[in-house]
């Protein structure tokens, strides 16, 4: 009678893949654990050629059906009424892709956006992203929209206006423009043209002080603690009186 | 059911979940990173895995008592900013770029770091006297190149702040 037999020794054999099992678990724990203490990802986007295919195949209609979700807050041109909340109409989609994708992995912190980007799947935020690319920026005075904003003072302007065009070049500040366009574009760098002076101020000062911290190699934050309180003033007042636009663009003829 | 087959089945499965597990588990990792160019590095994701992640950038205290300093220069910021080293000391640099050629400049002095994206320089260099050095790219990498500068703080060794091996000095703290 080789039953009992055979049933203990099966057991041990179970036991034995049973201990190779946790072995291999507490192994693996103990090697992730140990690879990466501390590390902060500014972000999981990473400007391959791939990510650049996917964040600009979407469909800009089924984006446009997705928009209503968004026109309460940023507007039905893409224009918001409030000063606070960004303008979307005619951004980089690479831009707004990027930030959709870190506010739906808490990289980048919202009360309002990361619930509703958490809320979006994959192909609705490159579909969404293709609409608000596509809209465009011209005046409309029947849009109750914040943009743009009284110009601030000539001293300010001029402060403004050499940061954007020339940077700095004793301290170290790149000339705004070589990333944020019109001069050249780096992915990812949102257009400021167009954009909310409160806003684009925020964001200065949350990138000072690491309160947003969802850019690449630490570019953004870098420039915003080098530049001066009254220069980042400066700066989001200049862009949010949509100073610097082609004439006649965006703002009111005048 | 015979005991040895039920061992032969589990065995072999075992075996068979364990490749697909050490390549996703990434343990095989140590091994082929002994095959791979260490000199090599994936330009687009310095910023999630690597050498060049944020916390490991700067000025790092060895055991031996040299200091190893790690930088990105990219377009058109050198990171960190402000670099602290302890005057003396024997420095190894390691920098690389994410996005176009670059170099590092210490103006004022013979280093010239040439940085491409992909791959990392290395540069071995003491800076004897104590002062702050500025540093600029010296390769025309767009249209913000000119405005590509940073600053290397020498401080004498009583000032460089006391650093277990694997800490990290920063300006900031300074
Ligand atoms: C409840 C109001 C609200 C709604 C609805 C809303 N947003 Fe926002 N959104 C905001 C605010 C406020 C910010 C600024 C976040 C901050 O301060 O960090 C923002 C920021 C953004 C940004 C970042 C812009 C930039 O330049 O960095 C994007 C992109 C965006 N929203 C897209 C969307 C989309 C797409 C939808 C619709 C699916 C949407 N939002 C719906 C309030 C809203
Ligand atoms: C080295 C290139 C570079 C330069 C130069 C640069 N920026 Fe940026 N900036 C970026 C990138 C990239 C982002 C997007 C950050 C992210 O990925 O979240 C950004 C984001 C911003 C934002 C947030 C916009 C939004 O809608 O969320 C503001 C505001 C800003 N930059 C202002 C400035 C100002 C003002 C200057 C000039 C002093 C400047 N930047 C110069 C690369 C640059
Ligand atoms: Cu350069």
């Amino acid at each position: 009678m080789p039953v009992p037999h055979n049933r203990n020794r099966s057991r041990s054999a179970f036991r034995l893949v049973g201990i190779l099992f946790l072995v291999l678990t507490a192994t693996v724990l103990l090697l992730r654990a140990g690879d990466n203490p501390g590390v902060h990802v500014p972000s999981y986007v990473e400007w391959t050629p791939e990510t650049i295919a996917t964040a600009s195949s979407g469909d800009a209609f089924r984006g446009l059906l997705l928009s209503r979700h968004c026109e309460h807050c940023h507007g039905a041109e893409g224009f918001s009424q409030k000063a606070d909340t960004p303008n979307l109409a005619g951004m980089d989609r690479l831009a707004i892709w990027k930030q959709l994708q870190d506010f739906r992995a808490g990289k980048r912190v919202s009360f309002p956006m990361n619930p509703i980007a958490q809320s979006l799947s994959t192909k609705d935020v490159a579909d969404v992203v293709a609409y608000y690319a596509k809209l465009p920026v011209f005046y409309d005075p029947d849009d109750h929209r914040a943009f743009p904003e009284p110009a601030p003072d000539p001293v300010r302007k001029g402060v403004a206006w050499r940061l954007i065009n020339f940077g700095d070049g004793e301290r170290g500040i790149p000339p705004c423009q070589a990333c944020h366009g019109p001069v050249a574009y780096r992915p990812g760098a949102p257009a400021l043209l167009t954009q909310n002076g409160p806003y684009l101020l925020e964001q200065l000062e949350a990138f000072a002080n690491d309160k947003r911290a969802n850019d690449i190699n630490e570019a953004m934050r870098t420039i915003a603690q080098l530049l001066t309180d009254d220069e980042r003033h400066a700066l989001a007042e200049y862009y949010g009186a949509g100073l610097g636009m082609n004439p006649g663009s965006a703002v009111a003829p005048r | 059911m015979n005991w040895r087959k039920i061992r032969t089945f589990l065995i072999t499965l075992f075996v068979l979940l364990l490749i697909p597990a050490t390549r996703f588990y990434q343990i095989d990792e140590p091994i082929l990173r002994m095959f791979r160019n260490p000199r090599r590095v994936d330009p687009f994701s310095l910023h999630v895995e690597g050498e060049f992640v944020e916390s490991n950038l700067g000025t790092e205290q060895n055991s031996d008592g040299s200091v190893t300093v790690r930088m990105i220069a990219q377009q058109y910021l050198f990171i960190p900013h402000c670099i602290l080293v302890p005057a003396g000391v024997p420095v190894h640099l390691r920098i690389t770029s994410p996005d176009a050629v670059h170099s590092l400049a210490f103006l004022g002095t013979d280093y010239n770091v040439k940085v491409t994206p992909g791959a990392i320089s290395v540069a071995e260099m003491q800076l004897p006297r104590a002062g702050e050095y500025k540093t600029a790219c010296r390769e025309f990498c767009g249209a913000g190149h000119y405005a590509m500068r940073s600053v290397v703080k020498v401080v004498p060794q009583e000032q460089f702040p006391v650093l277990q091996p694997g800490e990290r000095g920063a300006c900031a703290a300074q």
